[in-house]
């Protein structure tokens, strides 16, 4: 048998982690369910009949803890708040640039920012928190269906991210898309120009 | 527990309490009702009652009481179930772990959850005063609309409500405008002058469903607690209160502008809708006033533009200025008159909004503060 943590949340969730496979249980049983407890053995029953079985050979440990009223979980530095500052600062990725739209609508999915550099030609933006190659070709297809768009093109592409991976940058390159690292915390700081009762 | 209630008596609680509940309850006892025979006061009523927390929402529905007790049912289940009933008198009981509905020829039997796992509802806090129901719940939808939205921003999306001198009043705002009502009311002398912050979507909820036209709305208060209480027309609701700081919001209203229009407010919402199509994403709307020209203009080359002229009765230099349109539209649609009175400055500067009465003169106790955006170029 194997060591493992078994899980019970107050929901009444029950998970059997290994020690490894990040966030993911080896099984699990989401609510609502029930637990039994029996000799060497919980038995884990869901509405429609489903049992989990787990057999317990030995107890290492066993702890209690209440987590009491969930305050709710806070995310910080996602995409869509780059994408937010980013409209609001079009001008970090060049003097002059003015802002379009953002999620600028195409058949196979909206661009992140369709922007304007400083002589009026388009330019789609990308953004990622984690630049990777997907992110790249996510963004090449969208250039290939704006640049038949006789009103847009020539399209540029700008992929911006946090941090972008060597290959995704290599790749993009190669491509003639500009590659821009973002500072989150800069863009955080910098005042936004529109106008505020305070 | 065995009773028996009037239907419609029945769902319309059931419906009142269930609407605030969570629809993922992070237990779920929080996503049940209690229900309460004959423990409550009055003793001849079903008490209905639903809390998570944050809003508990409490009523009480005539019954004849065959045996007394208290339930938990899922909230949602128990809704559906009372809305689609027929129009008969309802019998519930209570049997071991399930609960059994009876109307007419139909015949529901549910799960029961159990009422020892039930949060203990907060008692209503000390009664501050009392008002009309619509003139609660007209003032709450003024205010309410210029909250802030972004949960990031907490003490943005609440409404303030300060009680003093025998007025209260009711600010929101969320940096791009600040709503401001102030009207008399009937203080009870037992809260002190004081000043808190309430969940603006709770608030503006229960003030649409309390302030029912002739009824009239008691607000109670334990600022020690953090607990607001609002009760009418049979119904009792408490809200959490925001703990935060409110911007100190008196210093941002103008003490005097260069420039006023008069505009009717049909004609010119109107107009708004209908310019600000090509505005794409609501960028702007630019308002320039000549003499007694209001030109509307949105747009620009990229996406197309649309202008449009009504007539305004304007004093002050000419001048454009430009807003969010939907910003403007929600302070003409607040303001509750056919005519606005619309001040400013510079086109840098915040705008005021005001009501205008029949005779022509401003209405005073409401006021709408809209910051401009920038103009292009």
């Amino acid at each position: 048998m194997a060591q493992r943590l078994l899980m019970v949340k107050a929901d009444g969730s029950v998970l059997v982690h290994s020690d490894g496979g990040s966030y993911k249980p080896l099984n699990w049983m989401s609510p609502p369910c029930w637990l039994m407890e029996e000799p060497g053995m919980w038995v884990v029953q869901n509405k429609a009949g489903e049992k989990l079985l787990i057999t317990i050979d030995e107890v290492l440990h066993e702890s209690k803890h209440e987590l009491g009223v969930d305050p709710g979980l806070v995310k910080d530095g996602v995409e869509a708040h780059l994408q937010e500052l980013l409209a609001e600062h079009v001008t970090t990725l060049g003097a002059g640039w003015t802002l379009v739209r953002r999620e600028y609508p195409t058949a196979i999915g909206p661009v992140d920012l369709m922007c304007r550099d400083a002589d009026g030609r388009a330019v789609a933006v990308e953004i990622k928190r984690r630049g990777e190659i997907d992110g790249v070709e996510q963004l090449t297809r969208y250039l290939e269906l704006l640049n038949r768009d006789p009103l847009l093109a020539p399209v540029q592409g700008v992929f911006a991210a946090q941090q972008i991976k060597p290959q995704a940058r290599t790749l993009a390159e190669d491509r003639g898309i500009r590659c821009v690292v973002l500072d989150y915390d800069a863009l955080r700081g910098t005042e936004s120009d529109e106008f505020r009762l305070f | 527990m065995k009773i028996r209630v009037e239907r419609d008596g029945l769902a319309d609680a059931v419906a009142w309490v269930a609407r605030s509940l969570p629809s993922r309850p992070p237990v779920p006892v929080l996503g049940g009702v209690l229900l309460d025979a004959g423990s409550g006061e009055p003793t001849d009523a079903l008490t209905v009652s639903g809390f998570d927390y944050e809003v508990s929402a409490t009523v009480d529905v005539p019954a004849a009481i065959a045996d007394g007790g208290r339930t938990l049912v899922s909230g949602r289940l128990l809704a559906d179930i009372t809305k689609a009933l027929p129009n008969h008198p309802v019998e519930i009981s209570v049997e071991g772990a399930r609960m059994a509905i009876t109307c007419g020829s139909a015949r529901f039997s549910l799960p029961t959850m159990p009422v020892e796992d039930y949060p203990q509802l907060p008692a209503m806090p000390q009664f501050a005063g009392e008002l009309p129901g619509e003139v609660f719940a007209s003032a709450v939808g003024q205010v309410a609309v210029a909250a802030g939205k972004d949960d990031t921003l907490p003490m943005l999306t609440g409404v303030r409500l300060e009680i003093g001198e025998g007025k209260l009043t009711l600010v929101a705002t969320d940096r791009f405008r600040l709503a401001m009502r102030e009207f008399p009311w009937e203080p009870s002398g037992e809260v002190g002058d004081t000043a808190v912050l309430v969940p603006a979507r709770t608030l503006a909820e229960a003030a649409k469903t309390l302030g029912t036209s002739g009824s009239r709305v008691e607000l109670s208060l334990a600022e020690g607690d953090g607990l607001l209480g609002l009760a009418g027309s049979g119904r009792r609701t408490t809200s959490r209160l925001l703990d935060a700081d409110f911007p100190k919001y008196r210093q941002l209203l103008p003490s005097e502008h260069s420039g006023a229009a008069v505009i009717d407010v049909a004609p010119m919402v109107e107009a708004i809708k209908r310019v600000s199509l090509v505005a794409e994403r609501g960028t702007q709307v630019r308002l320039e006033f000549v003499d007694s020209v209001l030109r509307l203009s949105a747009g620009g080359d990229d996406e197309g533009s649309a202008e449009e002229e009504l007539q305004v009765e304007y004093t002050g230099e000419p001048v454009t200025i430009a807003f969010n349109p939907s910003y403007l539209l929600d302070g003409l649609g607040a303001l509750r008159t056919d005519r606005a009175h619309l001040s400013f400055t510079t086109p840098s500067r915040p705008a005021l909004l005001k009501p205008v009465d029949e005779d022509g003169g401003v209405a005073p106790g409401y006021l709408y503060l809209l910051m401009p955006v920038r103009l292009p170029g």
